[in-house]
């Protein structure tokens, strides 16, 4: 065990289920459940170090090596379009992507362009790439839902888990996307330079989920 | 109005001191290494017409290139890749030339990055280009050259090999859509198991199948080759591209640590721009290959000249930046010898500049009048000597 193997996980619920996992693999996470303000944490006799960050974030570490792995949601993984290796399905963190609309609206009628308002642009230009529709974009940075409500939007292509927000704002979703959730990445160059510790925690990690 | 005179463009960089001088460095020690292998330099302009880049086999994708226009209004582009002018060359004014050709470039390509991530639009490049032979010793010269070129900048070091034949033989062996092949290409580069695993299921079983499912484990030591022949046991054209880069790998071995070396079956290429040998090179502490080509047989033709060429890039700018990780960026050489000249005695400092500059010292005038400023610079600057030449003649202090 002669170099640190850094792992980025993103912080909030996928962070939760991370040190879940990481205690039923026999790691000892006290640093991570007293952390206090810290932003580094050792897991101690692993020769481990956990860095928790936003989900973009976790991606541009990893990304750049200075992070060798990552635990981040497929959301922004297929948003980010990153160069690194996505290695394993998690298994937590299960959600989907979903293009909702105000109830009862045929979103389809008319010839005019339609407006989506989304957190992920990306994504849902693919999606309706994908359909050979030409469409409007508006980013919206977080609570998606109200720009249809307000009328700035026909509908939005945003994740949903159990439809509950959407439902209680009178919104219903008309088609699946892409189902999502937590996948462990791999920076290219960790990958091949510290081969054998990677691969050990890919294995370890395979055992508990 | 506001005015962007004062600062670069996003995904530029001034380099000064320290950083210029280990970039320049890095140029002149791999220059001198492809001089003494028999390359010779080419240099191609930084501006080319955007048709140069546009043809399928080998494309940028036009989102990548910087372009501009020229007088009559056409489409112009600031380089961002340094074989293909060179292929637009060889094919051109060295048709006649004698085979093989080794040329080497030093130059910067450029090309649009993702917002805000960090990348740079203009890297400085150096590499070769090993133009009209297929033989395996061009093969084994080419990598062997990237090993040595990443041996002479750096202490620790990757280098791997794979081979673009590879995948392109095995799913050719399935009858799938062009968009499937890409989705399948996709996946096993990015080595997303789970995905890869579920798509697959769909084509039913067969080796084929599970050799695709196995392919983004192959990478590894020399246990790779062994593991890739029980997988590839049926086919013949697999297993005798194995056995070829087996060989280039086992000598390669004995020129490198071979703890450093290794070998990934399924580096796929997104065009099939790449149709033999493989080779990345790899920093530690930089988080994508530093130095990255293989064999392109197909170019050439593109270019109407069908004949096969290996080469490589190294990116000069990533590997600097590592080399610059652990140092204070701090200032030029400190001079050896400081010159101060009395009024009427500029002609003599030149003489005695030359002498101490012709015994390799670098060696600076004093451009102060009064001696505070002089004392100070000096003391700042960590001179070794100063010379002051007067009416007294010339004394060292």
């Amino acid at each position: 065990m002669s170099e640190v193997l850094r792992i980025a996980l993103t912080k909030g619920r996928l962070e939760k289920n991370t040190v879940e996992l990481f205690e039923k693999m026999g790691y000892d996470c006290t640093e991570l459940h007293e952390k206090g303000r810290k932003l580094i944490l050792p897991i101690k006799e692993k020769n481990i170090e956990v860095v928790l960050a936003k989900a973009a974030d976790v991606i541009t570490y990893v990304e750049h090596g200075v992070c060798d792995l990552g635990i981040v949601g497929k959301d922004t993984i297929l948003e980010m379009n990153p160069k690194i290796f996505e290695m394993l399905d998690l298994g937590f963190g299960r959600c989907k992507f979903a293009l909702a609309t105000k109830k009862d609206k045929d979103f389809y009628a008319g010839y005019g362009v339609k407006v989506i308002a989304t957190k992920y642009p990306n994504v849902s230009r693919k999606f309706f790439e994908s359909k050979g529709m030409d469409i409007e974009i508006v980013k919206i940075e977080g609570s998606v839902e109200l720009a249809p409500l307000l009328e700035l939007s026909d509908a939005i292509v945003d994740i949903v888990e159990t439809g509950n927000t959407l439902k209680a704002n009178g919104l219903e979703v008309i088609e699946d996307v892409v189902p999502i959730s937590a996948r462990l990445i791999v920076n290219k160059v960790s990958l091949k330079m510290k081969k054998k510790r990677v691969e050990e925690l890919i294995h370890d990690i395979k055992e508990n989920i | 109005m506001k005015y962007n005179d004062l600062i670069t463009p996003v995904g530029t960089k001034d380099y000064l001191f320290y950083e210029s001088g280990i970039k320049r460095e890095i140029g002149h020690k791999l220059s001198d290494l492809y001089k003494t292998m028999g390359y010779s330099e080419i240099m191609t302009p930084g501006i080319e017409f955007y048709d140069v880049f546009d043809q399928n086999s080998h494309y940028f994708p036009q989102e990548k290139m910087l372009k501009l226009t020229d007088d009559k209004n056409r489409l112009l582009v600031l380089r961002p890749d340094s074989t293909i002018p060179i292929a637009r060359v060889v094919s051109t004014r060295l048709k006649n030339a004698l085979l093989p050709l080794r040329l080497f470039y030093n130059q910067p390509v450029f090309r649009h990055v993702q917002e805000l991530k960090g990348k740079s639009v203009e890297v400085e490049q150096i590499g070769i280009e090993m133009i009209g032979s297929s033989s395996d010793m061009a093969d084994i010269e080419v990598v062997s050259a990237a090993v040595d070129s990443l041996s002479a900048c750096c202490d620790n070091f990757n280098i791997e090999l794979g081979h673009a034949a590879i995948y392109n033989e095995i799913i050719s062996q399935i009858d799938i859509s062009d968009d499937k092949k890409e989705e399948i290409r996709s996946l096993i580069e990015s080595k997303n198991h789970p995905m890869l695993d579920e798509c697959l299921s769909k084509l039913g079983n067969s080796k084929t199948t599970e050799l695709l499912r196995e392919l983004p484990n192959l990478f590894g030591g020399r246990e790779v080759f062994e593991k890739a022949r029980k997988l590839m046991s049926n086919n013949v054209k697999l297993l005798s591209i194995i056995e070829n880069l087996e060989y280039v790998y086992n000598i390669i071995s004995k020129i490198m640590p071979e703890e450093h070396l290794s070998v990934d079956l399924a580096m796929v290429h997104k065009t099939d721009y790449y149709t033999g040998i493989m080779i990345r090179g790899y920093l530690d502490g930089y988080g994508r290959e530093v130095l990255s080509g293989g064999r392109y047989d197909k170019l050439l033709s593109e270019f109407d000249y069908d004949i096969p060429a290996i080469g490589f890039a190294v990116n000069i700018d990533a590997i600097t930046k590592v080399k610059c990780r652990n140092s204070v960026l701090n200032e030029s050489n400190a001079p050896d010898v400081l010159i101060c000249a009395a009024p009427g005695k500029e002609l003599q400092a030149l003489k005695v500049a030359k002498e101490y500059r012709q015994k390799g010292l670098i060696t600076e005038f004093s451009l102060f009048n009064d001696k505070e400023s002089l004392v100070e610079y000096s003391k700042e600057k960590k001179i070794g000597k100063m010379v002051m030449i007067s009416d007294d003649g010339v004394t060292e202090d």
